[in-house]
């Protein structure tokens, strides 16, 4: 293998009068570094306008779906929020009737129990107070009964003693004879 | 019977060869293979846009699709204000594609290897240093020209110069960073450069020394390429952005070298933020 190795550059600049400094040892050509940079800026204004656009607006569309992605979202948290709130506020307010509610329906009993009570009461005193006036009207009747078989026994036992019939007319004497007596 | 698979001489370059001219211009290896990768990309570039445009959709918009989102969203980040990175971002997006594309085109097999009259038909276009070189020029003039639109010429100018009887720190400062465009300029030219020029290198090196092996060995070093190749891209993707936004920021008076909580604008904080990340990078 043959292993020959050439450092050109140097050794063309040395050779090359026109060629010497630093800079054309390095190889910079004025030239082509003209060339070079005219080239790369037309490459810059080319892609600038023709393909670097596409790319950048497909970007900035995407990053204006995610802004109104999030403000969407961001305004769905506040809505979401705002109900929520709303929905404390009903359920406040639906327990706060709910207690009335529930307290008038408590007073409603209490009275509708007063006035059961009131009425059974009454009830209970007015059929007191019929059972008094049966008795009462029993008694009376009782003892009417009583004096007419009070009456009935004696006038047996007068019969009994005396040996007759009680009828009107001895009734009568018997009676006369007794006022006599008496006086 | 081995000098058909690997490469048996060891040809090393460090400019772009001339292979043939056009009149008087010289059309060198690196423009032929980089010419190549930007057709590739602009066919790829033009394509997808197309597909976008009609609605389609498949795994390579999709990966395009992210990358422009990503990307775009860093600017917006870096520079700060959304109106100059939407703006500046055609370039430092181009800038990305054409390393990238020109990079990982340069690690394909053949490169440096098919010969013309002796010398490489294909060079890296990453590996010339005319072309990192101009990328930085552009790099370091866009900042410019988006620094006078936000500050004007006068106020521009006044952020190199000033009066050192009044601000004499400041005007320290104004040095530092006129010194700090030029470093700019040659760090950035000179690492893209670095990097594609010797993987190209390493690339040889490995097909010379491993011979026939080097079917086993390549492939490793390629993989590493590509990753080398997007890191760098990506690199100057976001140098260039750094480096605008540094430009843009408001700078205020002498009163900036105390240090603010309250000012908005750019603060020693700032001021150490943002030349960090871009030191990390470096």
């Amino acid at each position: 293998m043959d292993y020959s190795t050439s450092f050109n550059t140097f050794a063309n600049a040395a050779a090359d009068p026109e060629k010497t400094g630093i800079l054309a040892s390095l190889g910079i050509d004025w030239m082509l570094l003209a060339f070079q940079t005219i080239a790369f800026l037309i490459l810059v204004v080319l892609l600038g306008k023709f393909v670097y656009p596409v790319f950048v607006r497909i970007i900035d569309e995407r990053q204006e779906k995610i802004d109104a992605a999030t403000n969407a979202a961001e305004q769905a948290e506040q809505t979401a929020a705002a109900a929520q709130e709303d929905v404390a506020k009903l359920l406040k307010e639906a327990r706060k009737e709910a207690s009335a509610i529930v307290a008038t329906a408590k007073d409603e009993a209490n009275a509708a129990i007063e006035a059961s009570e009131k009425k059974a009461k009454s009830r209970a005193e007015k059929i007191v107070a019929d059972a008094h006036d049966q008795i009462e009207k029993d008694v009376i009747a009782a003892r009417k009964t009583l004096h007419n078989d009070t009456i009935d026994l004696v006038a047996m036992a007068t019969e009994k003693i005396i040996g007759k019939t009680m009828t009107g007319a001895i009734d009568d004497k018997v009676i006369a004879a007794a006022v006599k007596e008496a006086k | 019977m081995m000098n058909y698979f690997a490469a048996t001489e060891l040809h090393i370059s460090l400019a772009a060869e001339t292979i043939f001219h056009i009149g008087s211009f010289p059309v060198t290896n690196s423009m032929i293979l980089g010419g190549f990768g930007v057709i590739v990309m602009l066919a790829l570039l033009f394509y997808a846009a197309s597909k976008v445009k009609k609605g389609g959709y498949n795994r390579f918009i999709g990966l395009l699709h992210w990358t422009f989102e990503g990307f775009l969203n860093q600017a917006e980040e870096i520079i700060g204000d959304k109106k100059i990175a939407r703006k500046i971002f055609p370039l430092v997006m181009t800038m990305f594609f054409t390393v990238i594309v020109t990079y990982w085109i340069s690690v394909l097999p053949g490169v440096g290897a098919i010969s013309w009259n002796g010398t490489p038909l294909f060079r890296g276009l990453p590996a010339d240093l005319n072309f990192t070189f101009a990328l930085a020029i552009i790099t370091v003039v866009a900042s410019q020209v988006y620094a006078i639109q936000k500050h004007g010429a006068f106020g521009n100018v006044k952020r190199y110069v000033k009066n050192p009887l009044k601000d004499p720190i400041g005007a320290f400062e104004g040095i530092l960073e006129l010194v700090g465009e030029f470093s700019r300029l040659v760090a950035l030219s000179f690492r893209l450069f670095g990097n594609a020029f010797a993987g190209e290198v390493l690339l040889l090196v490995v097909a010379v020394l491993a011979g026939v092996f080097s079917i086993a060995g390549l492939p490793l070093v390629m993989a590493f390429e590509l990753f080398i190749g997007f890191i760098q891209a990506y690199v100057f993707f976001v140098l260039t952005l750094i480096f605008t936004s540094l430009a843009i920021q408001t700078h205020g008076g002498h009163d900036d070298h105390e240090p603010s909580l309250t000012s908005p604008d750019h603060s020693p904080v700032d001021t150490t933020k943002k030349p960090l990340a871009a030191a990390q990078l470096e």
